[in-house]
């Protein structure tokens, strides 16, 4: 390989990001791991045995299973039906938007809102309870409520998944079978199911893992019902916190995640690909565009039953008591220095996260899907993309509790933003890696023959190329960094406190108002960031349809 | 025999690309074995051969994307086996032509020169626009072209760098009829007007033969023939060359014919049967 490129930029990257994540990944997990089988007795399994001793903790095990895997369930057959609905029906288009729109939005609100969200709709005196008539049908503390969260949580990526593989599949499948004489059960079968097999068993495993360690929920509508998260939290930072007994519950929490992840990459080699997509034209069929389309509608309208609290409550004076119009609420907030603080650390830290992650994703992908590295190097890429996939953000958090209590980075912004980095690595990394991966692979050996350097390269082609991605990157990052919570309540200090872990304190003093207020700005920003992203993506991808061989 | 042996010797004095013993394995599988070739300076040469027979692999090593296992690569007698890419001077068209979408047409064309602003005046590039017909497409982007002009704009951007030899890969696959036999001819133009030495990457038996000036024809890593394309059409030195290379055009040729006019076709139907 004499004459090949050297490349010592990307060897160079390359470092900097196993330096990243050794310190901030590898590092803290093997403390955390090795802190739960450390016990005040020295070292062995005697924290583990305490644990499953521990009354209730087998209950709250199985409580998580039960809730995580009802709902992964039924979120995969809902968004089914709306993905069904957009895809292979002749609804009206502007009916479809509206679908989508719905599944989307849930995305763009932390879970510890949906689930206050649930109890200002259910609840006793909540908006479709009294819609209903004043009658709950169910209790929302609990099951109930747990399940509904985690729908509601889940539904966005759910349908992302099979929304994504619909588009996939060849519809002149649906002809070929009709053709071969298949009655319409069966061509449905054979056209969408199958082929979307593995795509709904991913959907599960993966909203079962997000719903398992998910905390903003089971927080709030949890009720008397333990779940492992909640165990997790009140070990570490309960009335009496327990660093070992809260070890010992991440691993069990990161156990069942991690192996749900690593069967979820195993099932997509398994995945259809169709090569060619042809579209056809749908036959009109009335029956089969009402059953769908009024299927679509119900769940749409329960997510905008539960979502319209978060629009009503801050702008009326007292629900449910005194339900007139105001702005008192918002200006509360606004004239309220800390919460308003709190806003801009939250803006400030989604900021920062965006561009320093965007920044990590793009040194990776380039790594991994641009460059002569050696398989080790490319391998390293893929292996961290992987793991950081499969630790649940409360484990994280917890790791970097332990371990960097007591040093200078303690309660710092950098850490909450290393933090997010790494905990939301996996998806923008792929997303990166697919768009780099589909450039034509000529484009550096061309430039280089003409006196390009590889720095050269990636600033005057591959970046200008790549920037539609790089802005879906970073919307990615900016959002999820806005609406997380598990991972960086462990890390937040009073100076640094983000929105997400504001409401959580809020709630400890019922200002539910405030709660909504917040929960309505984080929406808002994210709303506002995803349409800027929006518009520089559709203006690029506009002008960059890659070379099409024609004539 | 002997003249033939003089007149190689007097060639090693003129400027010339050689490959001397080229040997190439990935993975314990042997993809080139024991390529010798002499271009000479200012020549058209057609490296033909069915996919998966190494030609793709040579070209590489030719340019130095590629090392090669053993042998040599000499340009000028000068050894060029260890020389990087970038520092051979020699340049490429790649298949898809490698145009790079975000810059138009004439950002494409001017791109080296913004690193090596010398060596190619303002002069040399309009001339080169000119000789490729690209006035009227400079400003657009590049799907707004099409395939041809695709290939154009590539050839002029390439052509910018001044290349002591020229590597086209597959540059005729991916266009159509006319426009096939158009570039031909700028390929042709373009090697006369600046007497460039060019090797091309072909699968396809009639472009190589009507291109070159000479054709080495390849088959599972290993030379076949090299030779003018009337020697490869008159004395076919191997089965391979005779089934695979002359039957195609053959059939080729009766197909038209018999297109053209019934008695010459059926003629030609019965000698070839």
């Amino acid at each position: 390989m004499d004459a090949g490129r050297k490349e010592k930029e990307i060897k160079l990257i390359l470092a900097a990001v196993v330096v990243l994540f050794g310190v901030f990944l590898v590092w803290p997990m093997i403390m955390i791991a090795i802190q739960s089988f450390t016990s005040d007795s020295g070292v062995g399994t005697e924290g583990y045995k305490t644990i499953f001793a521990m009354k209730g903790f087998g209950t709250s095990i199985k409580n998580s299973l039960i809730t995580s895997g009802l709902s992964a369930v039924i979120t995969s057959a809902l968004a089914f039906v709306m993905a069904y609905t957009v895809s292979y029906t002749g609804v009206p288009g502007s009916y479809k938007k509206f679908i989508k729109t719905i599944a989307f939005v849930p995305m763009f609100l932390p879970t510890i809102t949906y689930g206050f969200a649930i109890i200002y709709a259910f609840g006793r005196q909540g908006l479709i309870t009294r819609l209903l008539g004043g009658r709950q049908f169910f209790d929302i503390y609990g099951y109930p409520g747990l399940i509904l969260g985690y729908i509601i949580y889940t539904l966005p990526i759910s349908f992302v998944l099979i929304y994504n593989t619909m588009g996939y599949i060849d519809r002149r499948y649906m002809v070929v079978s009709k053709i071969l004489g298949d009655d319409a059960l069966r061509s449905f079968s054979t056209a969408v199911l199958r082929p979307l097999t593995g795509t709904f068993a991913a959907s599960v495993i993966q909203c079962f893992a997000l719903s398992f360690t998910d905390y903003g929920i089971p927080n709030a509508v949890g009720g008397r019902t333990d779940v492992i998260a909640t165990v997790l939290y009140n070990q570490m930072l309960g009335a009496l916190p327990d660093f070992n007994t809260g070890s010992v519950v991440a691993i069990v929490m990161l156990l069942p995640s991690a192996a749900s992840i690593i069967l979820l990459t195993y099932i997509e080699r398994f995945n259809i690909r169709y090569k060619t997509v042809s579209e056809i034209e749908l036959r009109r069929n009335y029956f089969r565009d009402i059953s769908w389309g009024i299927g679509a509608g119900i769940i749409a309208l329960f997510v905008i039953g539960i979502m319209a609290t978060v629009f009503i409550v801050p702008f009326v004076k007292s629900w449910p008591y005194e339900t007139s119009f105001t702005l008192d609420h918002f200006r509360k907030v606004f004239s309220d220095s800390e919460l308003s603080g709190v806003y801009r650390n939250s803006i400030y830290t989604a900021t920062l996260t965006s561009i320093f992650g965007t920044l990590v994703v793009y040194g990776s992908a380039l790594a991994s899907s641009r460059s002569n590295l050696g398989k080790t190097g490319k391998k390293t890429i893929e292996s961290i993309s992987l793991v950081t996939n499969t630790i649940p953000g409360m484990v994280l958090g917890i790791a970097y509790m332990l371990l960097f209590s007591g040093t200078p980075l303690q309660n710092t912004f950098t850490l909450i933003i290393v933090c997010n980095i790494i905990h939301f690595f996996s998806t923008p990394y792929l997303m990166m890696k697919n768009s780099l991966d589909k450039m034509d692979s000529s484009w550096e050996d061309t430039a280089r023959l003409m006196g390009d350097n590889w720095l050269k390269t990636v600033v005057r082609i591959v970046t200008p190329n790549a920037l539609p991605t790089l802005a879906e990157v970073f919307s990615y990052y900016f959002i999820n960094a806005m609406v997380t919570i598990s991972a960086v309540i462990f890390i937040v200090g009073s100076e640094t406190m983000v929105l997400t872990t504001k409401i959580k304190e809020l709630e400890h003093y019922q200002q539910f108002d405030d709660i909504f207020v917040l929960s309505l700005l984080i929406l808002l920003t994210n709303l506002a960031v995803k349409c800027i992203v929006h518009i520089i993506t559709i203006r690029k991808k506009g002008r960059l349809k890659t070379n099409e061989k024609e004539n | 025999m002997e003249d033939i042996y003089l007149k190689h010797k007097e060639k090693e004095m003129n400027e010339m690309l050689q490959l001397k013993g080229i040997k190439k394995s990935y993975g314990g599988k042997i993809v080139l074995d024991g390529i010798d070739m002499d271009i000479e300076n200012g020549e058209i040469v057609s490296i033909l051969g069915p996919s998966g027979c190494g030609k793709t692999t040579l070209l590489n090593i030719i340019l130095g994307i590629t090392g090669c296992d053993e042998g040599k690569v000499l340009f000028n007698g000068e050894d060029m086996t260890g020389v990087p890419m970038e520092d051979r001077g020699f340049n490429i068209v790649f298949q898809d032509y490698g145009l790079f979408p975000n810059l138009t047409a004439r950002g494409n064309i001017v791109y080296g020169l913004k690193n090596r602003p010398e060596i190619t005046t303002v002069e040399e590039v309009e001339e080169l626009i000119r000789l490729l017909d690209l006035e009227d497409h400079l400003d657009k982007r590049i799907d707004q072209l099409s395939g041809g002009q695709k290939q154009r704009v590539a050839l002029a951007r390439t052509l910018v760098m001044k290349p002591k030899v020229l590597l086209l890969d597959e540059p005729l696959s991916a266009l159509d009829g006319v426009i096939k036999e158009s570039i031909k001819e700028r390929i042709k133009t373009i090697a006369k007007r600046y007497d460039l030495t060019t090797v091309i990457v072909t699968h396809d038996p009639e472009e190589a033969l009507t291109l070159s000036n000479r054709v080495m024809i390849i088959e599972n890593g290993k030379i076949s023939q090299y030779g003018r394309p009337e020697e490869i059409i008159t004395t076919p030195q191997n089965e391979f060359v005779r089934k695979f290379i002359l039957h195609q055009l053959e059939i080729k040729r009766n197909n038209i014919l018999t297109l053209f006019g019934g008695d010459n076709g059926a003629r030609l139907a019965v000698r070839e049967g």
